[in-house]
C-alpha cells in the first residue's frame, strides 16, 4: 500500500516535471515576445533590448529554464512580465471569482444531474427519461461560446434585463448585483456540466439496478425506494464520484469560454488573455497549476479506490 | 458535503463584495469602456493604448498640444522661455500643482524623471527625444548608481517652481516631446531604476497629481475620484469608472441599455449609422496621428521589391479616395506621403490619386518582370485593412502580379513584421506631434523600420529638427517628403479618425489626436431632465 503510494508520487513528480519542460519550450517557439514593437506605439528598440536584458529574456533557452527552474524550488514563481507584479499575486486575486463561478456552477449542475438522473433511471424509456436524453445530447453538441451569445442577445439586448457582461456594476458590487451578473455564465456552465453529469449518473445507477443483489433485495420483498437508497445509491456512488473529482481541475483554473464570452474577471480569461500576450511566468505557473491539479485530482482518486477496494492493493 | 459547499460558495460571495463599503460612489459617474485594462499607473512605462489612457486621467503632463494646430501648450509647465541660443529653455511649474499627499510638484520632481528617463535601466520609450539634453546621452552611457541620483549637466534647478533645461543642439520638436508626467520624486527617489515597473507606486499609486486620483484597481474597471485640488480646478464629473470590455458588440449592448457613457475611439464605421438615429448618443470623430499603410519589403534576398520600378507600380494600383469613401464611409483622409494633415508642413499639392494600370505593367516590364508572385501579411480582426488587400490582390493581378495573402494573429503579425519575413504588409503606424520624420526615415534610426535610406533625406531631416522657424521647416519636411515619395518604399493608403459613441448628456468632450482625456477636467453630464 505504502509503496504503491511512493510509486505514484514519483511518477506524478516526473509528469509534472514533463508538463515544465514541455509548455517551456512550445512557449518559446511561438513567434514573439510581450514586448513585440507595436508599430502603432513607437516604442524605442535600445529600451526593448534593455528590458529583455533586465529580465534576462535575451539568454539561451537552457539557461531561462534552469534560472526559472532554481527559482521555483524556492517558492519564486517570478513576476508577470505584463504587470510587474509576482504572478502568485495576480492569480490569487482572481481566484475567488473564478470558484465563486465555477463551483457555484458545479454544486448545481451535479445536484440537478443526481435528482434527475435518479429519476429517469429508475423510469427507463419513459418519455421524462427520452426528453432528458435528448436535452443533454443538445446540451453536450452546443458550444459554450454559441450558447453564451445567445443568451446575451436575448436577456441584455433584445429583453435587456441582464447585465451582457462582468461580474459587478462598477460602483455597486452587492450580493444581489453579483448575482445578477452571475446568472448567464451560470446557465451556460450548468447546461453543459449538467448535460455530461446527468448521464453518467443515469448509466451508474441502471448498471447497479441490474445487478443480482438488487434482484435478490426486490425478490426478499423491499420496498422500492429502500432499495433505492440502502443497496443502489451507496454502489452507483463511486462512479459519480470519479466524475466529481476529475472536475476538480476546471472549477479552480476557471471556465474560460464563459469567462472570456461573460468578461468575467477570473482566471480563465486572465490564462487566455496572458497567453495570447505571452507573458512566460503566467504561462509557466498556470500550466504547472493545472498539471497540479489534474495529477493531485487523480492521486486523491487513486487513494480512494485504493482505499476502497481491496483488490486493488 | 453538501453544507460545505454552501459555506464556501457564501465565503466567496463575502470575498467579492468585500472591500466595498469604503468605495461607495457619490456625485455623477461617466462609464468609459475599454477593449483591455492597463498594465501600469506609472507614467514612465506606458507600452498600450489601455494604460496611456488610464495615465491621462491621474497623471498631469508637464506640456500638451493643442488639440487643433498641435502647437506647445501649458500644462503642468504654466509657462516657458527659450532664450535666444535656441539652447536654453527656462521653465515653470504651476504655482498651484501639488502632489495628492499635499506635498508641491518641484523643479527637483521634473529634473528627477528626467533623470529617471536617462538612466540605463530605464526601459520606457521616452529616451530619444531626451537625448538632446547636455550630458543626457553622457548619464545614460556612464552612470553606474542604480538610482536616478546625481546629475545631468543640462538639467538645473533655479528654484522651486524653475528649471532650466540647456540642449546641446537646437531640437525643434522638444516642446512637443514634453508630453510626459512627472514622478513624485519623495515617493521614488530611493528606488532603484531597474525595480520601479515593480514597484508599489505601479501598482497602487499612492501620491498623484492628475485630474484624477485612483480609488480602485481591479480585473474589471478603475475606478478614479475627482481630484479636490487639480491645479486647473476640481473636474465636475466625480467619478469615471474605465471598464474593460473585450468586445465591441458587448459594449454596443451596455452604451444601448445606458450602462456605459463613452466608448472611445473604437467604434466601427459600420455601427454609425444606427447610433446616429439614437436620440440619447452623440457620435463624435477626429482625426488621430496614425495611418495605414502598405509596406514594401526589399530587403529579401533577391527580392524583386529591392527594384524601384516595382515598388513605383504598386504605387498606381490603389484609389484611396475610393478606399476612404467606401470602406471608411469618408471617417479619414487618404494619403499620399508620411505627412498627415495635422501636421503644419502637410503638403496639400501631393494628394492625387494616380490609378494607371497600363504605367504600372510597363515599370513591372521595364524592370524585367512578366509574372510575379509575392505574399501579402496582415493581422485578423481589421475589417478595413481585409479589403485593402483583397482590392490590392485584384488590382495587381491585372498587370501580372500574384499576390498570395496570409492573415495573421497579431503576435504572429508583429513577428513576422520585425523579422521582416514578408514582401507586403499591411499596417499601421504612429506618428510624432511634430512632422519630424526622423524615427521612421532617417538611416541612423532605430525605428526605421522599412530600413529606407536615402542620405539625401537625411541631411533634410538632420536640418529640419536644428531649424525652429517654422515656414523653413515646412519647405524642408515638404522637400523631404517628395523624395520618400519618389523612393516608393511604402504605399500609404490613409489616416483613419477615431470615431467615440457617446450618452448626449457629455458636454465638452474634445477629443485630442493622440488622447481622449485631454480635457477631462472640463468634462460635464448633464443632469437628468435637463435640456441637451
Amino acid at each position: 500500500m505504502k509503496s504503491a503510494l511512493v510509486r505514484r508520487f514519483l511518477q506524478t513528480v516526473i509528469v509534472l516535471f514533463g508538463v515544465s519542460v514541455v509548455t517551456f519550450l512550445v512557449m518559446h517557439a511561438a513567434p514573439g515576445h510581450p514586448l513585440q514593437a507595436n508599430p502603432e506605439l513607437r516604442l524605442d528598440p535600445t529600451a526593448i533590448e534593455r528590458w529583455l536584458q533586465l529580465r534576462q529574456l535575451d539568454q539561451p533557452l537552457i539557461f531561462q529554464y534552469l534560472a526559472w527552474l532554481s527559482r521555483v524550488f524556492r517558492g519564486d514563481f517570478g513576476e508577470s512580465l505584463l504587470y510587474n507584479r509576482p504572478v502568485l499575486e495576480l492569480m490569487g486575486e482572481r481566484l475567488p471569482s473564478t470558484l465563486l463561478l465555477t463551483l457555484s456552477a458545479f454544486a448545481l449542475a451535479m445536484f440537478l444531474a443526481v435528482a434527475v438522473g435518479i429519476k429517469i433511471a429508475t423510469q427507463q424509456n419513459s418519455w421524462l427519461d427520452r426528453l432528458v436524453c435528448t436535452i443533454s445530447l443538445a446540451g453536450i453538441s452546443v458550444p459554450n461560446f454559441w450558447l453564451g451569445m445567445v443568451l446575451v442577445l436575448l436577456f441584455a439586448y433584445r429583453f435587456p434585463i441582464l447585465p451582457a457582461v462582468g461580474m459587478r456594476t462598477p460602483g455597486d458590487g452587492s450580493i444581489l448585483d453579483i448575482l445578477q451578473h452571475m446568472l448567464l455564465p451560470l446557465l451556460v456552465m450548468v447546461a453543459g456540466n449538467f448535460a455530461r453529469y446527468v448521464r453518467y449518473v443515469r448509466s451508474a445507477v441502471l448498471d447497479v439496478m441490474q445487478q443480482d443483489y438488487v434482484k435478490a433485495a426486490r425478490a426478499r420483498g423491499l420496498g422500492e425506494n429502500e432499495i433505492l437508497y440502502r443497496h443502489v445509491l451507496p454502489n452507483a456512488a463511486m462512479p459519480i464520484i470519479t466524475v466529481a473529482a476529475l472536475s476538480l481541475p476546471m472549477l479552480f483554473t476557471g471556465a474560460m469560454v464563459a469567462e472570456y464570452v461573460f468578461a468575467w474577471p477570473g482566471l480563465g480569461r486572465f490564462i487566455i488573455t496572458s497567453t495570447m500576450a505571452r507573458d512566460y511566468p503566467v504561462i509557466m505557473t498556470v500550466n504547472l497549476y493545472t498539471a497540479s491539479l489534474v495529477a493531485i485530482a487523480n492521486f486523491i482518486a487513486d487513494v480512494l479506490y485504493l482505499l476502497i477496494d481491496p483488490r486493488l492493493r | 458535503m453538501r453544507r460545505i459547499l454552501a459555506t464556501v460558495i457564501i465565503v466567496l460571495f463575502m470575498m467579492c463584495t468585500g472591500c466595498q463599503n469604503n468605495k461607495s460612489t457619490t456625485g455623477p459617474s461617466l462609464h468609459v469602456a475599454a477593449l483591455t485594462g492597463p498594465l501600469t499607473m506609472n507614467p514612465l512605462f506606458l507600452r498600450d493604448t489601455a494604460s496611456a489612457e488610464v495615465a491621462a486621467l491621474l497623471h498631469p503632463q508637464l506640456l500638451v498640444t493643442d488639440p487643433e494646430t498641435l502647437l506647445p501648450k501649458a500644462r503642468l509647465f504654466s509657462s516657458w522661455q527659450l532664450l535666444e541660443d535656441n539652447l536654453t529653455y527656462i521653465f515653470s511649474l504651476h504655482d498651484d500643482a501639488y502632489w495628492s499627499d499635499g506635498k508641491p510638484i518641484t523643479a527637483e520632481d521634473v529634473a528627477f524623471t528626467l533623470r529617471v528617463i536617462c538612466h540605463p535601466d530605464y526601459t520606457g520609450g521616452l529616451f530619444l527625444p531626451l537625448r538632446y539634453i547636455t550630458g543626457a546621452e553622457g548619464y545614460k552611457q556612464e552612470h553606474s548608481s542604480p538610482f536616478a541620483d546625481g546629475a545631468i549637466s543640462g538639467i538645473s534647478i533655479i528654484d522651486e517652481k524653475t528649471l532650466k533645461i540647456n540642449l546641446k543642439e537646437t531640437y525643434a520638436p522638444f516642446l512637443t516631446m514634453l508630453n510626459f508626467a512627472p514622478l513624485p520624486a519623495h515617493i521614488l527617489s530611493q528606488v532603484e531604476v531597474a525595480k520601479m515597473e515593480s514597484h508599489e507606486y505601479s501598482h497602487k499609486l499612492p501620491v498623484s497629481a492628475g485630474p484624477y486620483l485612483l480609488a480602485e484597481w481591479n480585473d474589471e474597471y478603475v475606478h478614479v475620484r475627482a481630484n479636490p485640488n487639480y491645479f486647473l480646478g476640481k473636474p465636475s464629473i466625480e467619478n469615471i469608472y474605465y471598464r474593460y470590455i473585450p468586445n465591441l458588440e458587448a459594449q454596443l449592448i451596455e452604451l444601448l441599455a445606458g450602462k456605459l457613457d463613452l466608448i472611445p475611439t473604437a467604434v466601427k464605421v459600420e455601427d454609425i449609422k444606427n447610433l446616429k438615429n439614437n436620440p440619447e448618443i452623440k457620435i463624435y470623430h477626429n482625426p488621430r496621428l496614425v495611418y495605414d499603410y502598405l509596406a514594401l519589403n526589399g530587403r529579401k534576398v533577391n527580392s524583386p521589391l529591392a527594384d524601384k520600378k516595382v515598388r513605383k507600380a504598386f504605387s498606381l494600383l490603389l484609389n484611396r479616395q475610393e478606399i476612404v469613401k467606401n470602406l471608411l464611409l469618408n471617417y479619414g483622409t487618404p494619403l499620399y506621403g508620411p505627412l498627415l494633415p495635422l501636421h503644419f508642413a502637410y503638403n496639400k499639392a501631393l494628394q492625387t490619386d494616380k490609378v494607371d494600370l497600363a504605367a504600372a505593367r510597363r515599370l513591372l516590364v521595364e524592370a524585367g518582370y512578366n509574372k510575379l508572385e509575392l505574399n501579402l501579411i496582415y493581422n485578423v480582426g481589421n475589417a478595413v485593412r481585409e479589403n485593402v488587400a483583397l482590392l490590392l490582390k485584384e488590382q495587381a493581378a491585372k498587370i501580372g502580379i500574384e499576390i498570395k495573402i496570409t492573415l495573421l494573429e497579431w503576435e504572429a503579425f508583429l513577428a513576422a513584421l520585425n523579422e521582416g519575413d514578408y514582401d507586403l504588409a499591411i499596417l499601421g503606424r504612429g506618428v510624432e506631434v511634430d512632422p519630424d520624420l526622423t524615427f521612421h526615415w532617417h538611416s541612423q534610426s532605430r525605428g526605421n523600420s522599412l530600413a529606407y535610406a536615402n542620405s539625401e533625406v537625411d541631411q533634410l531631416l538632420d536640418q529640419g529638427v536644428a531649424t525652429m522657424d517654422r515656414s523653413k521647416r515646412t519647405e524642408i519636411y515638404q522637400a523631404a517628403e517628395s523624395i520618400i515619395v519618389e523612393d516608393a518604399p511604402a504605399v500609404w493608403l490613409y489616416a483613419r479618425e477615431a470615431i467615440h459613441a457617446a450618452t448626449a448628456k457629455l458636454q465638452n468632450f474634445t477629443p485630442h489626436p493622440e488622447s481622449i482625456f485631454y480635457n477631462v477636467h472640463e468634462w460635464t453630464l448633464a443632469a437628468e431632465g435637463e435640456e441637451f
